[in-house]
């Protein structure tokens, strides 16, 4: 198969992907209950204002011809206004993402950091105590209930210890290096507790994958070759063992961007898990209806990314 | 495994660089010496949620009322007990029947420069009523037909009928936009005042400077201020910080991140915070009440022994004591709350809880109970979810009633669930508050009349209908107390409305800061205009 | 080459067809929001499992010929147990959930139903109120007792109608190649939704109960199990003995049942496990942010109330003990699942 058909082939399957996401979000807006005029204004407003309501948020055409204007609105690039803030949907989304993007982002990289030789070092030790340790060590990570954790990080290091400050991305009234710095402080706590949680998988993965792989015809092969056993480790099998972590780092990564709702919730971190909360409070349909193309859109671009540091990192690609 | 760390450290590291370049703030350039009397101090306030819009006549929010409320001022203020107070209108009332006037002080500018006027007062009210925002503004002007700036300072009001409380209702809620702001907007009902088009102006103590959704709302001083001593709000800055999580609010507000916390504590809260140190907690009377209605549309409630049984099942001591940590009052079951000292009805009594007269109603209705006790009747109770109190008490509304033998079912859903629930009428009970019902003749017209926005009992009682519309052009204040408390005595003999308490509220702030006015209501507090410009440090 | 591994990598909707899902096994973890619900990572645990057996149960297969495979995984049971025995963290999972679901069973005998309010509020663990009361003077031990009940029974409901569907969408794509092309892009598309905030908005809009939170925890399992059972299926599906079982018998239902459930069991057994474990953490997210069962006692609706209450940080044993509960069930079965694993898995098992 050629490159460009593969290209294709998977630019097609990611139209589909967020066609679907799309469809399935704008369909659940509008055939369960819940009525926006009625989120959006005081208790005491009138039969005809909320006619007046509808109208202008153009809930009253019938299904087929509201998903028809709002798939061309989509098509030209139009995300719709919020019907709650009067401003346009891709402004709201833009205010959380960045934050989003630097709490997931700093977390994967140091479950990564933090998971891999964790792994390693449990397959390596198959059987042992130090196997169990890093065994229990992430699987309780994953058991536990974030705003428990949350609130107990909190009190511990924000409120006795008073290490890192309680809530929000950064500090009001910090400019230039000292507003890096304050970014930096906010970000420890939120980071931590999703590096715990995320941290099983990797662990695991590692873990099991190594082992199956030490058992692989090339490293037996290895060890012919007299390779000392840690250099056949961490090279060779590590290598391969590295696959299927790529894939859990993609699809954690764009799952993470919209599923940190609880973490941005009791950390009060500014990020878009957030943000859908909010408007789906408020039926903000418009608001519901990008934000869930957004997280479509980031598990496609990231599926991609994925296969391609797929490619480059298969040995046996670049064998043949 | 480097490869994959670092093209993943690299990836994420490009992104978050990227997305914070965008978001650092610039450092403003330096301020010119400060007021004498005024501190370069920042209040820090803590919130629970983001402000939705910044249009004040759109916003629906605690949020969002606090921090326009800080730029757009209001014709009238409130006392703890309901009376109306001076604020922008220093004189107000009626010409005629059918015409009432404000008149405003003459030494308020805009903080962009332009005086405001009573132009900008009657421009708001006509907007409002043109374009229908969805606000609680546009809610008042039932009965207004237009305004007009007669002088710079005296505005006078038009009523398609007689209407004898529409001037203070309009004066308390209605806030006074810039016209030469607003006025660029087709339509006022869908302008986001979000500062897109060169920042906000405001004619308040405080002026929005800064916003990073999510995070924080920075508000800087107006220098001129004339609404309070010495004419300059005390801190430099107010800081509205999003805390979604009201434990880390309070976690914050011990470490110090934040002076105030905006929102009300939880009554269970309030002790632990009182022997806190370092905290200090202040208390607003309640304006408003809880209540409950029964659906008149069905036929079991549509039977008073009925609804009076439902209303002798309910511990209303136990609810006060326990949900509310005795931070309620009784109202006597009667929409004329004591804290209306001039309304307030001492011989309407609570209805009493006692479920053997409750059993005793329920046979004279013509049930009968079955072998384990209970009538053959089941009430489906509809609460919201966002309200943690109303869903604490109607847990013990259920269990109480159980004992007088009778099945209620509880249905708490989401806020928006509720809503549509409540304007359908799609519930046998409802269980709800009002923040503030401070103009009996309003609230009344309002709940009990055939068409009111609120009769959620359905009640048409041509007796009731006849007190309400007579008080409702009534001038004459003691005229107009006596038929409300007529019309109480009605609603409360038929239980048309079971009201159960007001709940007094509690603010909690660092014992550092002093100086705060404490207004009656969540919505005012110790957050309102006047309090936070006179919050200082000790 | 390249990119044909690179497909199969993140859609396993591919039509390789051979050992199959080595790596989607692996992935299975990422799918949920790593929030509420890194459980499932269980599976993850073995992410070459799927492949590892297949070919172990194809070498079996070989060397029994077209023996039934009743006998042959009655052996390997045999085998897995033995094995399982000799894990100390598996038993001590085992011993766990053993306890968790007497509790669940036997809550009337372990504590009144908690009831609307009491005495002294928010006072800390005592000789009377073991757990420490919350802001309305229930006893806390109580809930979590009775809290134990809904919680396992939303993790076993919603697994079962997880299991149940992804099962047969699995094993009737895996049969049925025509449906397998459309059956595999669904599960993909499913895959690709973001699960959290879908269930958030559901949850909301439908109204919050038991049954909603089980159908939607369920609704969004399901093609995770499609995706971990249809590569083993698929294995199955290809090997002799089915051939041999199509030529003597017409009815699909027969070898579906006969042949082709029984090789998925081990797979099916271990997304049991995970997926009721993801499900409870769903739960207790979805009632933390106020859309759980109102009514019904759960660890989340504990953990709600404290929250909204304000008291998680003063009332220490408000959060602590349903936070526990949580953590003992799924950490439970996590390890039950891996040491599951590790027991049928003969090259883990050969130390």
């Amino acid at each position: 198969m050629s490159l460009w058909s593969f290209v294709l082939r998977r630019f097609g399957r990611g139209i589909l992907t967020i066609w679907f996401a799309v469809t399935v979000t704008f369909l659940l807006l509008r055939l369960l209950p819940g009525d926006p005029a009625l989120a959006v204004a005081s208790p005491n407003m009138t039969d005809e204002a909320r006619e007046a309501l509808l109208t202008q948020y153009g809930l009253n055409q019938p299904l087929i011809v509201q998903y028809g204007l709002y798939l061309w609105q989509l098509v030209q690039g139009n995300l719709g206004v919020s019907f709650t803030q009067s401003i346009p949907v891709l402004d709201v989304l833009m205010q959380r993402l960045p934050w989003t993007l630097l709490l997931t982002g700093t977390a994967l990289v140091f479950t990564v950091l933090v998971g891999v030789p964790l792994g390693v070092l449990a397959a390596a030790r198959r059987g042992t105590g130090w196997d169990r340790l890093v065994q229990i060590v992430g699987v309780t990570g994953q058991s536990l209930f974030v705003p428990s954790v949350g609130v107990l990080l909190l009190f511990t290091f924000g409120l006795t210890l008073g290490w890192f400050p309680i809530g929000g991305a950064y500090t009001n009234g910090t400019y230039g290096g000292e507003w890096y710095l304050s970014v930096i402080q906010h970000l420890v706590l939120p980071a931590t507790s999703l590096v715990l949680i995320q941290l099983g998988s990797y662990v695991l993965t590692m873990r099991s994958t190594l082992i199956d792989a030490l058992g692989e015809d090339y490293t037996t092969l290895a060890h012919a070759n007299g390779m000392p056993p840690r250099r056949v480790l961490w090279k060779h099998a590590l290598r391969n063992a590295l696959l299927p972590t790529t894939t859990l780092i993609g699809l954690q990564l764009g799952f993470l961007v919209g599923g940190a709702v609880l973490t941005e919730t009791v950390f009060a971190y500014p990020g878009i898990g957030r943000g859908i909360f909010e408007a789906v409070t408020q039926l903000d349909f418009p608001v519901l209806q990008g934000a869930f193309l957004m997280l479509a859109l980031t598990v496609v671009v990231i599926n991609m990314l994925t296969d391609l540091v797929y490619g480059l990192l298969d040995p046996r690609v670049k064998t043949s | 495994m480097k490869k994959t760390t670092r093209i993943a450290a690299v990836a994420a590291l490009a992104a978050s660089a990227l997305a914070l370049s965008a978001c650092a703030p610039s450092a403003p350039p330096e301020a010119g010496g400060g007021e004498a009397t005024a501190s370069s101090e920042t209040l820090t306030i803590a919130t629970t949620t983001d402000v939705v819009n910044y249009n004040p006549l759109i916003g629906n929010s605690r949020s969002d009322y606090w921090i326009t409320n800080l730029m757009y001022p209001h014709l009238l203020s409130i006392a703890d007990d309901g009376s109306k107070e001076a604020q922008v209108a220093t004189k107000w009332g009626y010409v005629d029947e059918t015409t009432g006037y404000y008149e405003i002080r003459d030494d308020l500018s805009w903080s962009d420069g332009e005086k405001l006027t009573a132009e900008d007062v009657a421009w708001t009210m006509n907007a409002v009523k043109q374009d229908q925002p969805s606000g609680t503004f546009y809610g008042q002007l039932a009965n207004f037909e237009s305004a007009e700036a007669v002088s710079d300072t005296r505005v006078e009001i038009q009523l398609t009928q007689p209407d004898s409380s529409i001037v203070e209702e309009i004066g308390f809620w209605g806030n006074v936009v810039p016209q030469h702001v607003f006025e660029k907007a087709d339509s006022v009902a869908n302008f986001p005042n979000d500062g897109s088009d060169g920042g906000w102006v405001s004619a308040g103590p405080y002026v929005l400077t800064d916003v990073q959704v999510g995070q924080s709302y920075s508000m800087d001083r107006v220098d001129d201020y004339p609404l309070i001593e010495g004419g300059t709000p005390s801190s430099a800055k107010v800081v509205y910080r999003v805390f979604p999580d009201i434990n880390t609010e309070i976690l914050a507000l011990q470490s110090g991140e934040v002076d105030v916390i905006a929102n009300a504590l939880p009554p269970a809260q309030v002790k632990t915070l009182q022997n806190t140190p370092g905290i200090e907690v202040e208390e607003s009377v309640g304006l408003g009440y809880a209540h409950m209605t029964y659906n008149m549309t069905k036929p079991d409630l549509a039977k008073v022994e009925v609804r009076q049984a439902l209303a002798h099942a309910v511990d209303y001591d136990a609810i006060r004591k326990v949900v509310l940590q005795d931070q309620a009052v009784s109202t006597g079951s009667s929409p004329l709350m004591p804290v209306l000292a001039d309304y307030y009805d001492k011989s309407i009594k609570e209805y009493k809880f006692d479920t053997d007269l409750s059993r005793e109603l329920m046979e004279k209705a013509g049930y009968t109970a079955d072998g384990s006790g209970m009538f053959p009747v089941s009430f489906r109770l509809i609460y919201s979810l966002q309200d943690s109190v109303t869903s604490q008490w109607a847990t013990l509304v259920k269990d109480s009633a159980a004992k007088a033998g009778i099945t209620i079912e509880l249905q708490g859903t989401e806020r928006n669930t509720y809503l549509a629930q409540t304007n359908a009428g799609d519930f046998d009970i409802y269980a709800g508050n009002f923040a503030i019902m401070d103009d009996p003749v309003t609230n009344m017209t309002l709940a009990y009349l055939p068409d009111g926005a609120i009769n959620y009992s359905y009640v048409d009682d041509p007796e009731l209908n006849e007190l309400i519309t007579t008080a409702s052009a009534t001038t004459d204040k003691d005229e107009k107390i006596k038929l409300m408390q007529e019309a109480a005595a009605i609603v409360n003999e038929n239980v048309y409305d079971n009201i159960m308490y007001t709940q007094n509220l509690y603010f909690a702030h660092s014992d550092k800061w002093t100086g705060f006015v404490s207004k009656p209501s969540e919505l005012l507090s110790i957050v309102n205009p006047i309090s936070v410009a006179s919050a200082h440090l000790k | 080459m390249s990119a044909m591994k690179g497909e199969r990598m993140s859609s396993p909707t591919d039509s390789s067809t051979d050992t199959g899902a080595g790596p989607d096994a692996g992935t299975t973890a990422g799918v949920d929001p790593a929030e509420t619900a890194a459980a499932t990572d269980a599976a993850t645990g073995q992410p070459a499992d799927a492949s590892e057996n297949a070919e172990r149960d194809r070498a079996a297969v070989a060397s029994t010929g077209a023996e039934p495979v009743a006998t042959e995984s009655l052996r390997a049971s045999a085998a897995t147990w033995r094995a399982f025995r000799k894990e100390p963290l598996g038993l001590l999972a085992l011993a766990v959930m053993a306890v968790l679901v007497f509790v669940a069973v036997a809550a009337p005998l372990l504590a009144p139903y908690p009831g609307s309010y009491g005495d002294t509020v928010l006072e800390g663990p005592t000789g009377a109120h073991w757990f420490g009361t919350d802001s309305l003077g229930r006893d806390v031990f109580g809930e979590v007792i009775w809290g134990t009940q809904q919680s396992l029974l939303v993790a076993v409901l919603a697994s079962l109608i997880a299991i149940a569907v992804g099962t047969l969408v699995a094993v009737v794509g895996a049969y049925f190649r025509k449906l397998d092309g459309p059956i595999s892009v669904l599960v993909d598309l499913m895959l690709s939704l973001p699960v959290l905030p879908l269930m958030i908005l559901i949850a909301a809009l439908v109204g919050p109960s038991t049954t909603t939170i089980i159908l939607v925890v369920a609704a969004f399992s399901w093609p995770e199990v499609t995706r971990i059972v249809r590569s083993q299926a698929l294995t199955v599906v290809g090997l002799p003995y089915v051939d041999a079982a199509r030529l003597m018998t017409t009815s699909p239902a027969w070898i579906i049942t006969k042949h082709i459930i029984p090789a998925v069991t081990p797979v099916i057994v271990v997304s049991v496990v995970v997926t009721a474990s993801r499900a409870v953490l769903s739960a207790a997210g979805l009632a933390f942010l106020g859309l759980g069962d109102p009514n019904t006692w759960s660890w989340g609706r504990i953990l709600y109330e404290a929250q909204q209450s304000g008291a998680m940080s003063s009332a220490w044993w408000l959060t602590l003990f349903p936070s526990l509960a949580i953590l003992a069930l799924v950490l439970s079965a996590t390890l039950l699942s891996i040491a599951y694993n590790d027991a049928r898995n003969p090259k883990s098992r050969r130390r």
